[in-house]
């Protein structure tokens, strides 16, 4: 796959819904969208794990790639996390977004206004992954494929 | 947990490093000969004066630098005048890692988050106004520079200032860093130069300085990030004395400074301080003898003062939780202390919004207040290496530098430090130990109060991220054009150019950085010139 900016990894044809994950600031510390990405691929998903992209790139993936779901990882300013937004909005890209690392308190409110779930350092890895399937709709496949009725979460 | 895991956990005990611990030590535990020196003797385990911290206080040394270089002034200024002995400059960290100026595009994609990790400093002149006040010639500095594409901008910088005003470079006394953790391992830009060609580039810089600034620390490697990365303790030490040796051996090969003044200049060092009290105790002991052995056995070093490491410590910022930040007075405390008992040279303590923004005002202060109270308050630095002869304490030493050497012999086999990081073996062990780390958590195995244990409220204290100077953007912006107007245009792009050559060629590369720099260069010209040249490296890393 092809994708600008600065791709760490991806893995394709896992068959689960599928995550961008990428960090919305120019810093490049990955300990924990590391840390996150395997929680989620362990839980069946499919993670584009982006790095550092900006507004317009994060857009153009999450259209071409057709990802079912945005994480961003924050580690600046909230107007820089509005400014994607914005930008997602005006591409027409509607997957929903949900958001992690050093997020101040101020911050989580404005985000949280405009519908996206803020998760700061200390969340819990099964809290993030229930999240992702919530917003994602995939919760009651997650449970069938728990109860070994389904071996696999469809898309 | 279940009930047989329970009984387990209580008799098996590891440290973080998974060293396995017993219930208590004894007499047969103490490896052969351990104690029996004194602080002041060779291999200095115990520490390299024999009045230990009454020969020499540490140093007070914290990174200080947010949002405008006036901004930068005036909180090294606040942090001086209550008791640093000496301060870092931090710079924007998004201009600075990535030798960008402030209207490149990806810059401007993010521009709110300008000046949120450090000061923008683009060229001498914000030097100089981030210097305001305070006096280069009183002061031992680190002028910024922890990247290894940065380090020579930085320097360069500081140098020139002082030279404008009225300084010689000889009076100058700081320190460089271009470690190779930070951005090589721990947080990768969107573009540096590849690590060989860093490598080189620290040399000229230990070339130059020996010639032309002989009290400043050229290169100073820092285990910080690969530690905060997940590297343990003893694959920290391991590592850290790798990336000394790298570069030894290539002044060595090159042959133009003597490597007994390379390994004084290389002596100091800086480790991550966690919260693993004694390890990290046994670790920056273990780290000293380890140097002295590495020199002494790998390069003949007999000079006492080369052999004898002098270590910075950052604690862990890792450590610091976003739940109940209130609590990470104690936890910087802890870890404070466990500096002082493994005598260190210079501290700087994680602010207890660490998790949440760069410091407050008033975080910064508790940093250095906590620093304080330590060093006059407690009586703990009264006697040099006051936990030599312990059972445990000896016992744990010796198991850190039996295991960190193993690692070392591991790093050297992937084609010794260069290698490791080209082939992704650091990140490999790195991430490895962080996800372990992380089930730890998950499992309850390991427990942080507020985060999996003790039910935390949320913030009852009321902290929350300093904001910062939100103007940094436009002000930078400004500038730029305004230096770019004042400036001799056609002698910048002589400088460039001679500068493009001396990187494509065997000159002197931090010479180069600092003639363009004199002539007002910018960040992001320098920037410009590596790019052409060198290309970026990939980061290596597939988890």
């Amino acid at each position: 796959m092809e994708v600008p900016g600065q791709l760490l990894s991806s893995e394709e044809g896992g068959g689960g819904p599928r995550i961008l994950l990428a960090k919305t600031s120019l810093d490049g510390h990955w300990r924990g969208i590391n840390v996150v990405a395997r929680a989620l691929r362990d839980a069946g998903f499919e993670v584009i794990l982006a790095g550092m992209m900006n507004a317009d790139t994060i857009a153009r993936v999450a259209a071409d790639e057709d990802v079912d779901l945005i994480g961003l990882h924050v580690g600046g300013r909230v107007e820089v996390v509005e400014r994607i937004l914005d930008t997602l909005k005006q591409a027409e890209v509607d997957q929903p977004v949900f958001a992690g690392g050093t997020i101040p308190h101020y911050a989580a409110e404005r985000l949280e206004a405009r519908g996206v779930e803020c998760y700061p350092p200390g969340s819990a890895l099964e809290e993030i992954v229930g999240a992702a399937r919530r917003l994602t709709g995939t919760e009651a496949e997650a449970q069938k494929a728990a109860a070994g009725t389904e071996p696999e979460m469809g898309r | 947990m279940s009930a047989e895991r329970d009984s387990a956990s209580a008799t098996e005990r590891t440290t973080v490093s998974g060293i396995p611990l017993k219930p208590a030590y004894g007499p047969a535990d103490v490896p052969e000969g351990a104690p029996a020196t004194m602080p002041g003797d060779a291999p200095f385990l115990r520490g390299a004066h024999e009045l230990g911290y009454r020969s020499k206080s540490w140093r007070i040394f914290q990174l200080s630098g947010f949002g405008n270089p006036e901004d930068e002034a005036e909180r090294i200024r606040y942090l001086l005048a209550r008791g640093g002995t000496g301060f870092i400059m931090e710079h924007d960290r998004m201009t600075g890692d990535h030798l960008y100026d402030v209207d490149h595009p990806e810059i401007v994609a993010r521009r709110e988050d300008v000046g949120i990790s450090g000061a923008v400093i683009l060229c001498a002149k914000d030097f100089d106004l981030a210097l305001t006040g305070i006096d280069q010639g009183a002061y031992y500095a680190h002028a910024g520079g922890g990247v290894a594409q940065h380090a020579p901008f930085a320097m360069a910088g500081y140098w020139t200032v002082a030279q404008r005003r009225g300084l010689k470079l000889e009076q100058l006394r700081g320190t460089g860093q271009a470690d190779f953790f930070l951005t090589y391992i721990g947080c990768p830009p969107l573009t540096q130069i590849p690590p060989g060609d860093a490598l080189r580039i620290n040399c000229d810089i230990v070339e130059f300085t020996a010639e032309h600034v002989p009290n400043w620390v050229p290169i100073s490697m820092a285990a910080y990030n690969g530690a905060d990365s997940g590297l343990n303790a003893y694959q920290e030490l391991g590592a850290l004395l790798a990336s000394c040796a790298a570069h030894l051996d290539e002044i060595k090969r090159r042959g133009r400074v003597p490597v007994e003044q390379l390994a004084y200049a290389l002596g100091g060092v800086s480790f991550r301080v966690a919260m693993d009290f004694f390890e990290e105790i046994c670790k920056l002991r273990a780290a000293r003898k380890m140097w002295h052995d590495m020199l002494v056995r790998r390069y003949g070093v007999e000079d006492r003062r080369a052999l004898t490491l002098r270590t910075h410590i950052v604690t862990a910022g890792s450590a610091m939780t976003y739940q109940e930040p209130i609590n990470n007075i104690i936890r910087g405390t802890v870890m404070g202390m466990a500096a002082v008992l493994g005598g260190v040279q210079s501290m700087g303590i994680s602010a207890y919004d660490e998790a949440l923004s760069v410091p407050s005002e008033q975080a910064h202060r508790q940093s250095l207040r906590i620093q304080q109270i330590l060093m006059h308050e407690t009586n703990i630095p009264a006697v040099a290496d006051p936990l030599g002869g312990s059972y445990y304490i000896e016992s744990l030493t010796g198991e850190l530098e039996e295991r960190a050497w193993e690692f070392f012999e591991q790093i050297q086999e992937h084609g010794g430090f260069i290698g490791a990081l080209e082939d992704g073996f650091l990140h490999e062990v790195a991430s490895r130990n962080a996800l372990d780390f992380q089930d730890a958590i998950t499992s309850g195995e390991r427990k942080i109060v507020g985060v999996n244990f003790g039910d935390s409220d949320g913030d009852p204290f009321g902290i929350d991220g300093f904001e910062g100077s939100p103007d940094a953007f436009e002000r930078a912006m400004e500038r730029l054009k305004r230096y770019r107007a004042e400036r001799d245009g056609s002698l910048v792009k002589e400088k460039l150019a001679d500068l493009e050559r001396t990187c494509r060629g065997d000159g002197n590369v931090m010479a180069g950085v600092l003639a363009a720099v004199e002539a007002d260069a910018t960040l992001g010209e320098i920037g410009d010139v590596y790019r052409e040249v060198y290309g970026s490296w990939k980061f290596p890393v597939n988890f």
